[in-house]
């Protein structure tokens, strides 16, 4: 991954930074949105997410950068939230996982959701809350393993799309490819 | 499944208890997905954290709900250190932990631009749970080597007896079977 000096501006209700604009591949370069540690971002865009909020009954959000996120969106908004993990832990019973392929990195990802949580799920409205959705990998996933539980995936909310524009995606922004310097 | 009964200010959870060695039960708890527990340990934390504090500091994964509340109730931002490289890291600060577990070592990292943040800032670490504390040595020393000044050390939940000085707000046992 090469750091170039580009620099991409983004606003989130008033809030504003500039993204770093990173190469990731051969031909690609893309704006860097990491909002972990970042609490004045995570609580604008939540309390923006949570107006355009879908009538939905649970969050499900992938491990890790969206899980402030997540809290955020179930603080505001009185609704529960369930991480899918990315290791199976000792702790869990009855885990279901689904293996979903990670475009950026070509390796396998597993997502793993913890028995105790299905109740949570099962014949329920989901809304999958993420960061950044760009091909959609992670969201694939995360529908399959919501659908093998039984849970119904009403809306998908992230703070930005990347790359192709989503009309299937909650965003509160989008994100351009670029091509390196 | 046995349970056992932890409380944070007016919250309490009936959390697992799982058995670590042969023998030996803990009561888990788990913070994300736990909105009312987090705030409640949160609000609970922010008292304990002193007024020069510039930088809160935690660790992946389930402590960064409770820094992101405490930052949000605070105004102090939060630096998260990882426990795997990332792809965009250059130049990382490296921390091995030094576990009283055998067969389990660990590595911190922290991107060189987060570290720099940290450069001359007073901290406060912040963990969900402490035990032996060795965790809790590891991110002290990624501290120090970025150039910051640990000013407070924090966790909702202590486990046993941690030599080094810890404020917390609830105990858990360790049980064993009889």
């Amino acid at each position: 991954m090469l750091w170039g000096v580009r620099k991409y501006p983004i606003e989130i209700a008033g809030v504003r930074r500039e993204l770093p604009v990173v190469q990731v591949g051969p031909e690609v370069s893309v704006a860097l949105f990491n909002m972990l540690g970042d609490t004045e971002i995570v609580e604008a865009a939540a309390a923006e997410l949570a107006k355009r909020l879908p009538e939905v009954d649970i969050f499900v959000t992938p491990e890790v950068k969206a899980v402030p996120l997540a809290h955020a969106l179930s603080r505001i908004t009185g609704k529960p939230y369930v991480v899918a993990r990315k290791t199976e832990k000792p702790y869990m019973i009855n885990p279901v996982a689904r293996t979903v392929i990670s475009i950026t990195t070509g390796k396998p990802q597993l997502l793993v959701l913890d028995g105790t949580d299905v109740p949570l799920i099962r014949g329920r409205k989901v809304a999958i809350v993420d960061d950044v959705v760009s091909t959609g990998g992670t969201l694939k996933g995360l529908s399959d393993l919501m659908s093998d539980v039984g849970g119904d995936v009403s809306a998908v909310m992230a703070v930005f799309t990347e790359g192709s524009p989503r009309e299937d995606v909650i965003a509160l922004g989008h994100l351009p490819l670029f091509k390196p310097e | 499944m046995a349970t056992y009964p932890v409380t944070v200010g007016k919250i309490t959870r009936h959390v697992p208890v799982v058995e670590t060695l042969p023998g030996v039960h803990i009561p888990l708890v788990e913070l994300m997905g736990d909105v009312e527990l987090v705030q409640a340990a949160a609000e609970g934390l922010v008292k304990h954290l002193p007024p020069e504090t510039d930088t809160i500091v935690t660790l992946e994964t389930s402590p960064i709900v409770l820094a992101h509340a405490m930052s949000a109730l605070s105004g102090k931002p939060y630096i998260v250190v990882r426990r795997k490289r990332r792809p965009y890291m250059t130049d990382p600060i490296i921390q091995e932990v030094e576990s009283l577990t055998l067969g389990v070592s660990e590595t911190l990292w922290l991107d060189s631009r987060m570290a720099e943040k940290l450069l001359g800032q007073k901290v406060a670490l912040v963990f969900d749970v402490v035990s032996s504390g060795g965790t809790m040595k590891a991110l002290e020393r990624v501290a120090l080597k970025a150039g910051a000044q640990v000013v407070a050390r924090l966790a909702a939940f202590h486990q046993g007896s941690s030599k080094l000085p810890l404020t917390s707000l609830s105990e858990i046992p360790i049980l064993h079977t009889v």
